[in-house]
């Protein structure tokens, strides 16, 4: 792909309406040509204008709440004492391997340094892939993970809870889709079992497996095979209670 | 750890981060390396990185999230998620390629039309609300986004056809071929008339460098 081709097709990119096709190409051409990367942020800050131009409508107030406190969690940044000690603990010990992870130094802050966050993150994300990626092994043994039909999502505390954890799913149009629960921090007054929901668009929910017991840190997992159901579109994750209550809820993020 | 305190209405939403503190500054938009750190403090969980941030973003994030998805219950959990994602992709934040106030915008806007196409089972984004972008004159909110106010001066460089061209694409989900064949007019003409007027935008945006 030349320059002159990325930049008839830059403008639809920065408004966000070009085929995926040649979306695709044009982010492999943009990872080495500096040239178009600077058109292509200017014009990405061109089209945010027009967001930023709305009337501005108000998000309801206790919003501020849960993103803050959804970021905070993901982030494993210490929200009280005692659940900092109960997710440190729970994300050791979970069913990840993540003893090598450096995990420990993360919660305890000492590893504070943005670099050092920032690649624990990325490691973190890996570690539960590569975990999904061994489960699925197991299940379909001589079957490799297609890196493209698999995605990945957070799970978060909904209201003032606890824990947190990955969803992982293969969605793809040739095998039988997947789907695995790595749950950590959380506590037995979550009153088990907990049921793992799929929901899609049109509310319809997909039974994804069941939590009878939690380790001594709080952590599960789960995976369910769907034997019928196509797993494209059930994007959102909650994990609920024996009362119905959501413990933990997320998305995935199925166009990555 | 105590709440960032807002700005008072018709002041700028300068913040900035001291240490793990984040403080306020009395006007103009975010320096690169206020943005750096905003963003430092975002991947470390700082509460007052991200209460900063959310105060600057989330109302425009939520905004566009109503305009884009159409309901209240959509754009609020597109919020929390362009928050997460922002998380996700901190490390790969480069204040050199970009405004902090863009990149989030885009996550935005990518999560918004994502989220369109995988729901409606299309291949492209869902015509779903009215197909121009806002009218200008708009003062009167609470708190107000000097983004926003840019934003608008920015407008006012666009033709009404102009105006109209970038909403049906941004806000309507169209693309340059359907556009072009909706309207009988060619295809490379419709590609011609996009880049021009975001070219448009995009220099009136270059009034407003930052310091």
């Amino acid at each position: 792909m030349t320059c002159l081709e990325v930049r008839e097709l830059l403008p639809e990119m920065s408004i966000g309406v070009l085929p995926e096709p040649e979306r695709e190409r044009l982010g492999r051409h943009l990872q080495w040509c500096a040239g178009c990367r600077k058109e292509a942020g200017d014009l990405d800050q061109a089209a945010a204008t027009l967001a930023f131009a709305l009337p501005p409508a108000a998000p309801p107030a206790d919003l501020e709440e849960r993103v803050v406190a959804g970021v905070r969690r993901t982030a494993g940044a210490p929200v009280t004492r005692r659940r900092a000690r109960t997710v440190a603990a729970g994300l050791v010990a979970a069913a990840i391997a993540f003893a090598s992870l450096g995990w420990g130094a993360v919660m305890a802050g000492r590893a504070d340094r943005f670099a050092v966050r920032a690649e624990q993150a990325e490691r973190q994300q890996a570690a539960a892939i590569e975990q999904f990626r061994r489960i699925y092994a197991n299940v379909i043994p001589g079957r490799d993970l297609p890196d493209n039909e698999t995605h990945i999502g957070q799970l978060t505390p909904v209201a003032a809870g606890t824990g947190g954890g990955f969803v992982l799913q293969l969605v793809s149009p040739t095998v039988l889709d997947f789907s695995m629960v790595i749950v950590n921090g959380l506590h037995e007054s979550d009153r088990l079992p907990l049921r793992v929901q799929l929901l899609n668009r049109d509310g319809s929910v997909l039974r994804a497996g069941q939590i009878t017991g939690l380790n001594a840190n709080g952590g599960a997992d789960v995976y369910h095979q769907f034997k019928t159901q196509d797993l494209a579109g059930f994007t959102r994750v909650r994990v609920v209670d024996d009362q119905g209550q959501v413990v933990l809820a997320g998305t995935v993020d199925q166009s990555a | 750890m105590t709440k960032a305190p807002r700005q008072a209405p018709g002041a700028a939403a300068g913040v900035y981060l001291e240490g793990d503190r984040v403080s306020n500054r009395p006007e103009g938009p975010l320096l690169a390396r206020e943005e750096q750190q905003l963003v430092e403090g975002l991947l470390a969980g700082n509460e007052d990185a991200v209460r900063a941030l959310y105060a600057r973003y989330a109302r425009p994030i939520f905004t566009l999230g109503l305009r884009l998805l159409g309901s209240a219950e959509a754009a609020e959990e597109l919020t929390q998620d362009v928050f997460l994602a922002a998380w996700r992709k901190a490390a790969r934040f480069d204040p050199a390629r970009g405004r902090l106030s863009t990149w989030l915008m885009t996550i935005a806007h990518n999560l918004a039309v994502d989220r369109l196409r995988r729901e409606t089972g299309v291949t492209r984004p869902h015509l779903v609300l009215v197909d121009e972008v806002p009218e200008v004159g708009w003062v009167d909110e609470e708190e107000p986004v000097i983004e926003r106010d840019a934003a608008i001066r920015a407008l006012e460089s666009l033709s009404d056809a102009e105006k109209r061209l970038l909403g049906r694409a941004y806000f309507g989900g169209l693309t340059a071929r359907e556009i072009a064949e909706s309207d009988g007019i060619p295809l490379g003409t419709v590609k011609t008339r996009l880049r021009t007027a975001l070219i448009k935008v995009r220099r009136a945006n270059q009034d407003k460098e930052r310091p």
